[in-house]
This record gives structure tokens, C-alpha cells and sequence, in this order.
């Protein structure tokens, strides 16, 4: 497997994807790759974009997982809210 | 039939989520405003990647100051995402910080590329921040 299939790759998780932070790390990790191929960046460089990626997606796991506590929070508290109006 | 409602609505919530939900830390200033300074830092930064002398400055800033934000975020209670995710921010600015110290040479779309991610995670972080229950 080459680099151009492994990029072939990367076009199959962006379209196939509706989620727009695995749209957003295939898409980057398609401009690294490109920049890496023209000799913009070392391979140093390259390694640690290429990780970062991976990062990224941990953090926007972690920020999601809140998202959805922070939404629900509110949602018990106005549950409680309408308890205490009935009770 | 309010009540009824009321009981169907918390049966639906799974055990584990709706007390982790429940119990939420709540919003803190300092942690806010940690996250927005790096932000801040990250975006004026991006910008002045031509600039090696200064980008090497902003770099290693930034690696400081992410790694304040971890070190706040760690013991605070129920807030193990938010560790995380400060963890791999510092990751990030750290890799730069030390890229500027190793290489006599560091390309500026790489820095560019370092600036704009850590800016990103930060704005994503800030969101979820400002969103904590008072």
C-alpha cells in the first residue's frame, strides 16, 4: 500500500463521514501529507502534525462528553424546577 | 400527569450519566480564563510564524501556559475529561515549544499548522468552559 492509497483512504473517511471532526483530522491529514510530499515540512514535522491529529481528537472527544453532561444538567435542573412547581 | 411525565423523563436517563450530569463542576473564572488566554496567545501567534525568534518566544509561552492549565485543571473534582483534554493541549504546544529548541530550522507552515491547532482545541475547550452551570 502506498502513500497515494493510504490518501485514497483519508477521501473514503471524509465522504463518508458525517461527523465533522473525523471530516476535519481525514481533510488535515490529507494537507499534511500534501505539504510532507512538496517538501514544506520534515519529517520530524510531519510525525508530530500526523500525532497531533490524534490529540485533537481526544480533546474534541473530551469536549463533546461535556457537552452532552452540560446539556443534560439542565435538563434535570429544569425537571427538578417543574417537581417542585407540581409537588 | 405532570408527575408522571416527570418519572418517565428520569427513568429514560441512564444511572451513571445522570448523576455524573447531576453533580457537574461548575463554572470556574480562573479555569476560563486560562483557556481564553491561551487561545488568545495561540491565534496572535499564528500569524508571526516568519518570525523565528518570536515564534520560538510564543512557542515556548504557550508551552508554559498549557501546562498552568493542566496543572489547574488536575484536582479539581469530577472533572476528568477537562484533564484529558488540558493533558493533550499541552501535548501539542510542548511538541512546538520543543521543535524550536532541537532544530536550528523549523518550517513556518509547520508553525502555522501548531498555532491554528492549539487555537482550535482552545476555542473548543472554551465553549465547553463557559457552558458550566453557575
Amino acid at each position: 500500500m502506498n502513500v497515494e492509497d493510504l490518501q485514497s483512504q483519508l477521501g473514503q473517511c471524509y465522504n463518508g463521514s458525517q461527523d465533522p471532526n473525523v471530516q476535519t483530522a481525514a481533510a488535515n491529514a490529507n494537507q499534511y501529507t500534501e505539504m510532507f510530499k512538496q517538501g514544506q515540512m520534515t519529517k520530524d514535522e510531519y510525525t508530530q502534525v500526523m500525532s497531533d491529529i490524534a490529540r485533537t481528537n481526544e480533546i474534541n472527544r473530551s469536549a463533546d462528553n461535556l457537552q452532552v453532561l452540560e446539556y443534560m444538567n439542565v435538563t434535570i435542573n429544569a425537571l427538578i424546577s417543574l417537581a417542585s412547581a407540581v409537588a | 400527569m405532570k408527575k408522571l411525565l416527570l418519572l418517565i423523563a428520569l427513568s429514560l436517563l441512564p444511572g451513571c450519566t445522570l448523576v455524573d450530569a447531576y453533580m457537574l463542576t461548575h463554572f470556574d473564572p480562573n479555569e476560563y480564563k486560562l483557556i481564553t488566554d491561551i487561545r488568545a496567545e495561540a491565534q496572535a501567534s499564528k500569524g508571526q510564524c516568519n518570525n523565528a525568534v518570536i515564534s520560538k518566544i510564543n512557542a515556548d509561552k504557550l508551552a508554559s501556559d498549557t501546562k498552568l492549565f493542566q496543572l489547574y485543571s488536575e484536582h479539581i473534582p469530577r472533572n476528568n475529561d477537562m484533564i484529558t483534554a488540558s493533558k493533550d493541549l499541552n501535548e501539542i504546544a510542548q511538541g512546538l515549544s520543543n521543535m524550536y529548541a532541537k532544530e536550528t530550522k523549523v518550517s513556518s507552515g509547520f508553525c502555522t499548522i501548531k498555532f491554528q491547532s492549539i487555537e482550535q482545541s482552545a476555542n473548543k475547550l472554551q465553549t465547553v468552559l463557559g457552558g458550566r452551570p453557575r
